[in-house]
């Protein structure tokens, strides 16, 4: 069931576009459905809150995605592109060039410098050597960490890491960044700087975000609402 | 991902984990230095056991002779032919020998005894030392010099001593001083005879006063085979060679060549095993690194990184691990051949280093892969899901 905060905005074309969603797991005993029937649609500039309880799927939604899980049944349109079509090789350019993950735990590399944390997406999305740094300062500024730029990442606090893990999302120009719980290890105050960051990059209206919480506060601060109960949305 | 890139993250992922592979690097370069300098300095160490190896047996020495006894004329050795021997693969040094026997005078003892004309050769070929004085060296033998050299019994039975460098001795009617005796380590033979610069020996002695012994000293003991079937075609093909013989003491020589290899087999055994543990060490530490770092393998995938991307990454850094440590063992190499030249007073072909150096690299990288195959695979193929959730 879909709970609708705010009401999507019409006349948009929908960059995200899912119709009929699930997800299913075979193990020994039978099928676990983990999604059923899903439908969701999201536009460039806004942030939608997937919420629910533990096990409902949110994080599988989210995985979906992002193309690292394949669903089951549906269809899932990107740009108007069915990106479900993919071979592996589409699937990684997919996730270079579209999307941005940011995890629950802070998961930046150990023993890395906050730019090496940044370049690998560049890295691998082939930018060339010179005009990385500047691609780094710039993401890096949006979270207001371009003073922390050669810092050693498993030096900095809590908060600080969530925003390198955002400016490392936000690096390659995503179309929408996927975060799966980005302030479920922050405090309220550095929670609410997170959200901060996602308004202001929705801001522009080029990108949207899909954050899965637990917190009520935070699915507060989104454009819409959708909460996850055993697999139905 | 840019083979810069990849190379670049790669050694610094690995020097930043230096700690972790230190044990591995060290095993690694120890064997690669071993075997550097068992390539390198090989040749020198079974020549000084030749050389240690001398009061057992000459085991690296062949004589070959004209058996006149059953030839129809005389037959003796061709200074082109000894020099033509002497530029065989293998050959360390040659001498030429001639035996006749002659009247000896001291005084008033007067005896027939056998004396051997040598050239300055046959000392350093048979290594032999003087009890006292000189032996016969290349001025004497180049300028013809009536000077001789007694055995050490025949000096005690003509003088009743060995002290007699300066003393003169007729020979064929001929005065000899006496420049020195020869150490009493030698065959009777030899301890019982008088010998005399080899163009002396052919100038005034009479008859076939030719040298009929031709000495062959053999770098190692690999090379006396060779020598042993090869030398009389050299000679036959250069002059007439009836009867000619060839005295290889073959019961030693197989010994030798036995003992030997068991010491070499235990040293490369050592070698390989520190080589091949090295090899387990990377692919121990490699599978550690692929669990220790299964989130970062996700979140690279989560980033857009390839199947392919995280296999190259991890074995560029296995690459890594076995090349750093093998330039570390050249280096090490070349520190312990230099050492090892200079206790043994030689200095081993460049060639040989470069070649060995090239192999250790070579090993090197098969290692590399060979053991970060199986973990950059594992770390390729790894789900992304989990990965990003393993704890």
């Amino acid at each position: 069931m879909s709970k609708a905060a705010v009401a999507p905005k019409i006349g948009r074309p929908y960059l995200i576009e899912v119709r009929g969603l699930t997800k299913e797991y075979r193990n020994g005993a039978g099928v676990i459905t983990v999604l059923r029937d899903v439908n969701l649609q999201v536009t460039p500039g806004e942030i939608i809150a997937i919420m629910g309880p533990s096990g409902s799927g949110k994080s599988t939604l989210l995985y979906i995605l992002g193309l690292l899980l394949p669903p089951t049944l549906g269809s899932y349109t990107f740009a108007g592109q069915d990106v479900l079509s993919l071979d592996r090789r589409g699937q990684a350019e997919f996730r270079r060039h579209k999307v941005g993950f940011v995890f629950q735990s802070c998961d930046l590399l150990e023993n890395s410098t906050v730019y090496e944390n940044l370049e690998f997406p560049l890295i691998y999305a082939g930018e060339d050597r010179q005009t990385r740094p500047a691609k780094i300062l710039a993401a890096l500024e949006r979270v207001n960490l371009s003073h922390r730029v050669y810092h050693n990442a498993n030096h900095l606090s809590g908060g600080e890491k969530q925003r390198v893990a955002v400016a490392r999302a936000l690096v390659n120009e995503p179309r929408v960044i996927l975060a799966d719980e980005p302030t479920g290890q922050l405090d309220h105050d550095n929670s609410q700087q997170i959200m901060d960051y996602f308004q202001k990059i929705i801001a522009t209206g080029e990108t949207a975000v899909v954050v899965v919480t637990h917190d009520p506060e935070i699915a507060a601060r989104c454009s819409r609402i959708h909460t996850l109960r055993d697999g139905l949305l | 991902m840019r083979l810069t890139d990849l190379l670049r993250v790669s050694m610094r992922q690995v020097l930043r984990h230096r700690r972790r592979y230190l044990g591995v690097v060290l095993a690694i370069a120890f064997g690669t230095a071993g075997v550097i300098t068992i390539i390198t300095m090989g040749r020198q160490f079974k020549y000084n056991i030749n050389q240690d190896l001398d009061l057992l047996g000459k085991v690296t020495v062949i004589r070959f002779r004209f058996d006149n006894e059953k030839a129809s004329r005389f037959q003796w050795f061709r200074p082109e032919a000894a020099a033509a021997v002497s530029r065989l693969p293998g050959v360390q040094a040659v001498s030429l020998l001639g035996a006749h026997k002659a009247p000896v005078v001291w005084r008033d003892q007067r005896q027939s005894l056998t004396v051997f004309g040598v050239d300055e050769f046959f000392w350093e070929v048979n290594n032999y030392k003087p009890l006292n004085g000189a032996l016969i060296g290349p001025e004497a033998v180049a300028g013809r010099q009536r000077v001789c050299v007694v055995g050490a019994d025949q000096a005690e039975k003509l003088f009743g001593k060995h002290d007699v460098a300066g003393l003169f001795l007729e020979i064929h009617y001929d005065l000899y001083r006496i420049i020195g005796v020869l150490e009493e380590a030698v065959p009777d033979s030899l301890s019982q005879a008088v010998f005399v610069p080899l163009t002396t020996f052919q100038d005034r002695l009479p008859g076939a006063a030719l040298p009929a012994t031709l000495f062959v000293r053999c770098h190692t003991w690999d090379d006396v085979p060779f020598l042993a079937a090869n030398v009389p075609k050299v000679v036959q093909s250069l002059q007439e060679a009836e009867n000619l013989q060839v005295d290889v003491r073959w019961w030693v020589w197989n010994r030798t060549v036995r003992i030997a290899w068991w010491v070499e087999f235990f040293v490369h055994m050592a070698v390989g095993v520190t080589l091949v543990l090295g090899g387990v060490g990377v692919w121990n530490i490699m599978m550690a690194a692929v669990r220790s770092r299964t989130r970062e393998i996700g979140l690279k995938k989560a980033m857009g990184a390839e199947d392919h991307d995280i296999m190259a990454q991890f074995l560029t850094e296995s690459l890594c691990l076995s090349l750093g440590a093998a330039i570390l063992g050249v280096a090490a190499g070349r520190l312990a051949v230099e050492i090892v030249g200079q206790v043994m007073g030689t200095r081993p072909p460049e060639s040989l280093f470069f070649i060995s150096v090239g192999l250790s690299l070579l090993f090197a990288l098969v290692i590399g892969v060979g053991a970060g195959l199986y973990p950059s695979l594992q770390a390729s193929r790894m789900n992304v899901v989990e990965a990003t959730r393993y704890e």
